[in-house]
């Protein structure tokens, strides 16, 4: 028994001794269960992937701005990029290019499409190759892609050229609209809503005439100075496609009218800033096609992932996006000036 | 087997003691370890409890922290709602000094508008670094500023991409003009349309909205919470003054989200951890152990003290007890002790019933049954040795008679007619001596007288041969002593019988000499002395060796002396009786010695335990 206490006491002792040591100890009494294994996320791609990047025509300037975006975001998000498309807005040739491209096995294919008919069989046979297909820019038919990836609300863009040109025309008088190719989708909605805007806001404004470009400078140069000619009481054209509109500048230009005969439309920056200054064109509006790019890189990215577009997403390097269905829309646009038409670089 | 003495020593202890030990073993024990054991229990539930909840009410704290920061991250967008703003952010060279004075000034008050006046409350400081440009906008003066010490203050990080990062005071080197603590929220600005970046926008936050975020968890004063990076470099701390040092124990943590506790130098500190889901940093919260049992405290002093109070009033009910035990025994211990040393007359009283009482019934029945059997015991030897005695003391030898009667008869035959007359007096003398008076003790005298009377009868027969001379010196004041009776004359008559048998003539004196002892008290010593043979010394020791016992015999006439001898020391007790001193050739000395008596009863005073009854 007292053996026992005493041994008792010595353990006890031994016990207390190991206190006084000066190096901390620690011991834990509570962990979470859900202990964070590690806070990196999933790599975005295990392998790289290849996409395609199809323009409706390769050499135009507001496509090559895209470029310069899907190529930073490509740089960004580790995947490979490809920028093939026709020479021109053709939907033939644009068929031929989705099929070499097939044949290259992209992953991915993101198409501005030149017709929403048309290339709905190539890209359905893309899909069932397994190649995914997105839209943007110009889209096509909702079957043949898994989503869009737009610029602006149609219905906003239209009616917003149809308010920069009737404020540069007093509200009043004739115009015509230049377009790209009859058949592009997006083109003939902004189309629609500047008719409506147009018939719901100016009646004293009449719209003569809409004529098609193929997004074909020197087609579009000769369609406006077609205008021109045929219609002496023109007083605006509205630029539909970035190749129209700074083809009616020069036209305007040319004809020693500026100033009297408006020229408002999408283009860029670069193609608009000369006419912006001198006054041969009023306003431009576009987006950014560089962040369109990199914009539609990046959801094509998620895409493979298996990630759709979220309304309000934030996309890192360009901000939040708004999804309408199958149909992403980047965000406003953007009218360039005489004012400040110099702080665009594209 | 180091333990043995102290066992042995164990065994050793009072029964009191043991008792005691015993006590405290069974019950304080017990029910100490029982009192800590429950204790530690609680306040260890208590840590555990408060290790569980804290991380939780870290990860809200947390969160709230996160989203707060996050919703401040988002500010830079602010400045793409400006047209003026993003022109100026645009712009990439000045004509002159003037236009690049006028962006500045359009640019602060902007600044100023928008997020210093605009409403954001923790937002105490806005600065953009573009284009070697500094715009700024600050609630109070700042100095100190070093824009070149923030990573790349004026190109692109692409590590920092879109996010946002924090940067310490430190970092920067700002200062408030009031001290104000602060972080720094850096965020790149890009121009998403021209995909380039147009600068750096930092945001100073007051660190005042952490603490509002904290307030609620810091619960004591002792309680410490900080904010740091995974270096341990500490973002924000309730102790302003440890902002931007660094937590030095931060790699030797053992998680990173959760709780536990740190021993070692100071007092142990439970510290719990959560780290931040976007940021990556901490945040800690520490307090000291003793902080969280206080609560405990209370019951655990209460404890104590109803514990001391308890076993204070058990300890001495505990006392009581043993001594109630023990001191019976120990009383009874004294009277055995008493008893030893041959007083029965002890009674221990039975106050009890229990074991206690029963023992001392017992030990006093025992006693009293001792004292029955040794009276019983002592009565009987007494009247058989009385028996004994009286037989003795009364005798003269027929020997001695038939001599007498023969020299009676020859005076007669030769007409002696007064020779006659004188020895049948005598004789008539010595048998009313021997046969008339039963008392055992008789006057020194009366027993001189009779030792005369016998002398006188032998010298009719011996005539010259024998001699004597009796002389008693052991009167005082006219009061006569005692003696036992016929103590003397047996020892004469051994004189004579040995000293005739060796020797023509023979001569005795005898005496009666009164003599102090040591301790004051008289003695009574008789003396007959002869110049007979003496007695060898084999003779000597062989006596001597007879003189120890106190045995009676009747037989052995030549143990007269040895008679003699027992019969005084069983009278008159051990310190009395016959001593022989001799000279061979030239003559023995018998001693005789007893107490003074004063009355014919015996010794007045009891002397030990011979002379009861």
């Amino acid at each position: 028994m007292i053996r026992m206490i005493i041994a008792l006491l010595i353990v006890g002792l031994a016990a207390s001794c190991g206190a006084g040591s000066p190096a901390p100890r620690y011991e834990v009494i509570y962990s979470p269960d859900n202990e964070p294994v590690s806070r990196t996320e999933p790599k975005p791609s295990p392998r790289t992937y290849t996409m395609a990047i199809v323009p409706k025509a390769m050499e135009i300037p507001y496509f090559r701005a895209a470029n310069d975006g899907a190529q930073e975001a490509a740089k960004d998000l580790g995947v490979e990029v490809i920028y093939r498309g026709p020479a021109i807005a053709d939907a033939g040739q644009q068929i031929k290019v989705i099929r070499s491209l097939i044949e290259q096995k992209v992953h991915l294919l993101a198409v501005s499409a030149n017709d929403p008919e048309r290339l709905v069989p190539v890209l359905q046979e893309a899909r069932q190759e397994g190649i995914k297909v997105i839209t943007w820019d110009s889209d096509t038919r909702p079957e043949a892609r898994d989503f869009f990836v737009n610029m602006v609300d149609p219905e906003t863009l239209g009616r917003h050229l149809m308010d920069t040109l009737a404020l540069s025309m007093g509200e009043k008088g004739e115009f015509a609209i230049m377009t790209g190719s009859l058949s592009a989708a997006n083109l003939n909605e902004w189309i629609h809503w500047i008719q409506v805007q147009q018939k719901e806001n100016y009646p004293d404004m009449k719209l003569t005439e809409i004529v098609p470009t193929d997004d074909n400078p020197r087609k579009a140069y000769a369609a406006a100075q077609k205008l021109l000619a045929d219609h002496p009481r023109l007083g605006g054209i509205i630029g539909n496609s970035s190749i129209a509109a700074p083809a009616a500048a020069q036209a305007v230009k040319d004809s020693g009218q500026s100033g009297k005969i408006k020229v408002v439309g999408l283009s860029t920056p670069l193609a608009m800033r000369s006419y912006l200054e001198e006054g041969s064109a009023q306003t431009a509006t576009l987006w950014s096609p560089k962040k369109l790019g990199y914009l539609t890189v990046a959801l094509a990215v998620n895409d493979l992932n298996g990630r759709f577009p979220q309304n309000g997403e934030e996309i890192r390097n360009v901000g939040k996006i708004r999804v309408n269905k199958d149909q992403v829309i980047m965000g406003e646009p953007l009218d360039f000036t005489r004012e400040n038409v110099n702080q665009y670089d594209f | 087997m180091i333990f043995k003495p102290r066992l042995i020593r164990f065994r050793d202890f009072r029964l009191s003691t043991k008792l005691m030990i015993a006590y405290l073993l069974l019950t304080v024990l017990p029910m100490s370890l029982l009192g800590y054991i429950s204790y530690a229990q609680y306040a260890k539930s208590i840590i555990q409890q408060a290790g569980e909840d804290m991380p939780e009410f870290l990860d809200q704290a947390n969160a709230n922290i996160d989203k707060h920061l996050s919703d401040l991250a988002a500010l830079p967008d602010l400045l793409f709602n400006s047209e003026e703003a993003l022109s100026i952010l645009r712009r990439d060279s000045y004509q002159s000094r003037a236009d690049l004075n006028r962006d500045q000034y359009a640019m602060n008050s902007y600044l100023s508008r928008t997020y210093i006046e605009g409403g954001y409350q923790d937002v105490v400081g806005v600065f953009i670094l573009s284009k070697h440009r500094v715009f700024e906008s600050s609630k109070w003066k700042v100095s100190g500023m070093d824009w070149n010490r923030v990573p790349n203050p004026y190109g692109e990080d692409p590590e920092l991409g879109g996010q946002a990062r924090i940067l310490l005071p430190g970092e920067a080197g700002l200062r408030f003009a009031n001290g104000e603590p602060y972080l720094l929220l850096m965020r790149q600005i890009n121009d998403t349309d021209n995909r380039k970046i147009l600068g750096t926008m930092l945001v100073a936050i007051q660190l005042s909205y952490i603490d509002h975020v904290l307030r609620n968890l810091e619960r004591t004063a002792n309680a410490q919470l900080w904010m740091m990076n995974a270096q341990g470099e500490i973002i924000y701390h309730t102790d302003r003054g440890k902002i931007g040092a660094r937590d030095q124990e931060t790699a030797y943590y053992p998680l990173k989200s959760g709780s536990f506790i740190r021993r070692g130098a100071g007092p142990s500190r439970l510290i719990s951890l959560s780290p931040s889901e976007v940021y990556g940093w901490s945040l800690a919260y520490s307090i000291p152990l003793a902080d969280l049992t206080r609560r405990t405290d209370l019951v655990r002093n209460v404890t104590i003290l109803i514990f001391i109070v308890f076993v204070t009033i058990t300890a001495l009910f505990s006392v009581l007890f043993s001594l109630r035990v023990t001191r019976p025994l120990h009383k009874l211990s004294i009277l055995m002790k008493e008893v030893e040393t041959g007083n029965f007359r002890v009674d221990l009283p039975v106050e009890r019933r229990d074991e206690a009482g029963m023992l001392a019934q017992s030990f006093n029945s025992m006693v009293s049954t001792i004292r029955d059997l040794i009276d019983k015991n002592y009565r009987i030897e007494i009247s058989h040795k009385e028996a004994e005695l009286y037989a003795l003391q009364s005798q003269i030898q027929p020997h001695f008679l038939y001599n007498t009667l023969e020299s009676i008869g020859m005076a007669v035959e030769e007409g002696e007619k007064e020779t006659v007359v004188e020895m049948v007096t005598l004789l008539g003398r010595m048998l009313r001596f021997s046969v008339g008076n039963k008392s055992k003790y008789v006057t020194i005298g009366e027993e001189l007288q009779h030792t005369r009377d016998y002398l006188a009868i032998q010298k009719f027969r011996f005539e010259d041969r024998l001699t004597f001379a009796i002389g008693n010196n052991a009167v005082c004041a006219g009061e006569p002593r005692y003696t036992p009776k016929f103590i003397l004359q047996p020892v004469v008559e051994n004189a004579v019988k040995h000293g005739l048998e060796a020797r023509r003539s023979l001569h005795l004196d005898i005496s009666a000499d009164r003599e102090v002892r040591d301790s004051g008290e008289w003695d009574i010593v008789f003396r007959v002395r002869d110049n007979g043979p003496g007695i060898s010394p084999e003779r000597m020791r062989e006596l001597e060796a007879q003189l120890q016992t106190d045995e009676l015999d009747r037989r052995d006439s030549g143990l007269g002396l040895k008679n003699v001898n027992a019969r005084i020391r069983i009278m008159l007790g051990r310190d009395y009786g016959l001593q022989l001193h001799s000279r061979p050739g030239e003559g023995t000395e018998v001693e005789l010695r007893i107490p003074e008596l004063t009355s014919p009863g015996g010794p007045t005073k009891a002397r030990g335990g011979e002379n009861r009854g």
